[in-house]
């Protein structure tokens, strides 16, 4: 019931918000925000539910990208095409992560790294599909059934409406069969096969719906930017959308959102400092992780039991628990 | 009386270290069945063996009739072989009815469609599963504790948590690695009753155990290990009795026993376990 209201009050000031901010640039800058939720999210079942770690998801952002921006542009794809298309591309590309998806901690980081440099030379280098280091110009806007989101207003609701599906699927699939194989591989990988979970069959499967969640983010960034270039899409953006995670807490959905709200606005947020607006988001970012390991979504409840343990101590007589000590 | 599980000349090397040489033994159908003997004796390594989490150096392991050979953990438990670790491994940050839940894994069938849409069958499934869960945290004894995270429960109760985990798919055989190690008597006691309606629950059990009082206590027959070898196999009266087995635990007077001769011993039964052993 309490998080119903929550959930309300949230999706009221999400779709208040360019109604109160009206000023193109920051419209613009939340629609970024809003994808890097979906990004955010899709990591977060890689990293905080699997405990896969993987720097490697630009990699998928930039294939959905090009993927929705080649379609609609040389063969007149329509939008919804497009961007399912996108999401499936990002997917299926996933499968060549397979036979890594058994390396463990570091050396999955590193291979899946490499994966998204790899995939960034392709972007950089084969021209004749993705403009090379020119990029992709004049990428249509988003048309779905006659209606063009031409304004950036009608934008950033698409974005709101993929990001909370993305949320809803997400929060499904968190507390499914396939959540719990996750979760428990993540915690011991002997006790999970003992209950019958194919370890690389389920990772696998992970890569896959996060590469997908990837995809179709970058099909939403295509047409909301109407310009691509490779550079988008190097290893610098799986570290921000790692530090969205990370900031935001481990394991924890509403943590992604929040997290990757800050990780896009903040920096924004801070540009009237100039030069130094980079370096106090850094310190911003040791700070909040440093914080607690949870991130912010795991600092709600340690404010709660604070405020819990402020009561016990101030009448410690009253205690129930009294007797010998 | 029919083997539900059958090993032939099973063996495990690691490097040079013979950890279990050439085991044959069977389990009957509906025996709880017991296997001691000294620390480093192959115990655990057997159990690994038999639910397929090490793979055999040779040798061959028979469930149910059929050749077990490379089939991978995760397909045995699907097949009904279930089991219990020597270190608790509970999966500590999931609620203790999500961890019975996760042993019913091989037993549902919800893909990621399926929760994506939340399918009738899917809903069913889900609402199904908890209820089992719910049944077997109850039949263990943690009733109350299904909302508890695993990793915050007592630890008698994790014991009982991993074998709620085990027991809930039903399976043809549980294997229980030290159920007992780091309990009370009392329960132990427990433990033993557990045991006994979990056989009769129609669950054949293979019992890992230094505990002699749990050991004697619930089951029909032991088999005993010393340094990878079966030394013997009976009934719990048959080993209380052999004289092997109490050398094996104690050593003899003059330490040229049978193992000294051929091996470097660096392994002498704790006085604890030799506690127990002592009839």
């Amino acid at each position: 019931m309490k998080s119903a209201v929550v959930r309300v009050l949230v999706i009221g000031a999400f779709v208040a918000a360019p109604f109160v901010q009206t000023n193109g640039y920051w419209l613009h800058v939340l629609c970024v925000a809003l994808i890097g939720v979906i990004l955010a999210l899709g990591l977060q079942l890689l990293v905080g539910m699997a405990g896969l770690l993987s720097l490697g998801q630009a990699a998928f952002y930039g294939i959905g990208a090009y993927v929705s921006a080649v379609l609609t542009l040389r063969f007149g794809t329509p939008f919804l095409i497009a961007f399912v298309l996108a999401g499936i591309a990002a997917a299926l590309s996933s499968l060549l992560l397979v036979p890594i998806v058994r390396l463990q901690g570091s050396s999955l980081a590193v291979a899946t790294l490499g994966f998204n440099i790899i995939i960034y030379l392709v972007l950089l280098n084969e021209d004749w599909a993705t403009g090379g280091s020119f990029g992709l110009m004049n990428v249509p806007a988003p048309r779905i059934f006659g209606y063009v989101f031409a304004s950036d207003r009608s934008m950033y609701f698409l974005c709101l409406l993929v990001a909370v599906i993305v949320y809803l699927a997400m929060e499904r699939l968190v507390n499914s069969r396939f959540g719990r194989a996750l979760k428990a591989i993540s915690q011991d990988e002997d006790a999970a096969r003992a209950c019958g979970i194919s370890i690389d069959l389920y990772k696998s499967k992970c890569f896959l719906v996060a590469a997908f969640a990837a995809g179709i983010a970058g099909s939403l960034y295509a047409h909301q930017a109407r310009y691509l270039n490779p550079n988008d899409f190097t290893f610098n953006k799986s570290i921000e959308i790692l530090i969205m995670v990370v900031v935001g807490g481990l394991g924890s959905l509403p943590g992604a959102v929040i997290g990757a709200l800050i990780v896009v606005v903040m920096p924004e947020y801070l540009r009237s400092s100039g030069e130094l607006r980079l370096i106090l988001f850094g310190v911003l970012v040791v700070a909040l992780v440093g914080f607690r390991r949870g991130g912010i979504a795991g600092l709600a409840p340690v404010l709660g039991q604070r405020l819990a343990q402020t009561r016990w101590s101030r009448w410690p007589k009253i205690s129930a628990r009294g007797g010998p000590q | 009386m029919t083997a539900l599980l059958r090993t032939e000349q099973l063996t495990c090397r690691f490097g040079g270290l013979v950890a279990v040489g050439d085991v044959s033994l069977s389990v009957q159908t509906g025996d709880v069945h017991g296997l001691i003997g000294p620390n480093g004796a192959g115990k655990t390594t057997f159990l690994n063996l038999v639910s397929g989490h090490i793979r055999q150096t040779s040798g061959a392991i028979f469930f149910n009739g059929d050749d077990l050979g490379t089939m991978p953990p995760e397909r045995r438990a699907g097949a009904g072989i279930r089991r219990t670790f020597q270190n608790l491994r509970l999966f500590r940050e999931m609620t203790a009815i999500e961890n019975v839940m996760v042993g019913l894994h091989a037993n549902t069938q919800s893909e990621i469609f399926h929760s994506l849409m939340r399918t009738k069958k899917q809903m069913l499934e889900e609402r199904n599963i908890a209820e089992q869960a719910r049944e077997s945290l109850a039949f263990v004894g943690l009733a109350g504790s299904a909302d508890v995270v695993a990793g915050s429960l007592p630890y008698g109760h994790q014991r009982l948590l991993e074998i709620a985990r085990a027991f809930v798919a039903k399976p043809r055989l549980i294997l229980l690695d030290e159920p007992a190690a780091g309990l009370n008597g009392a329960e132990a006691g427990r433990l033993v009753g557990l045991i006994h309606r979990i056989k009769a629950a129609g669950v054949t059990i293979m019992l890992v155990e230094h505990h002699m009082e749990v050991v004697m206590r619930a089951c029909d027959r032991i088999t005993v290990l010393n340094y990878g070898k079966k030394l013997t196999d009976g009934s719990p009266a048959d080993i209380r009795d052999h004289s092997g087995v109490i050398e094996a635990y104690l050593g003899t007077k003059r330490g040229a026993s049978r193992r000294g001769a051929d091996r470097h011993d660096t392994q002498t039964s704790t006085p604890m376990e030799a506690r127990h052993a002592a009839p």
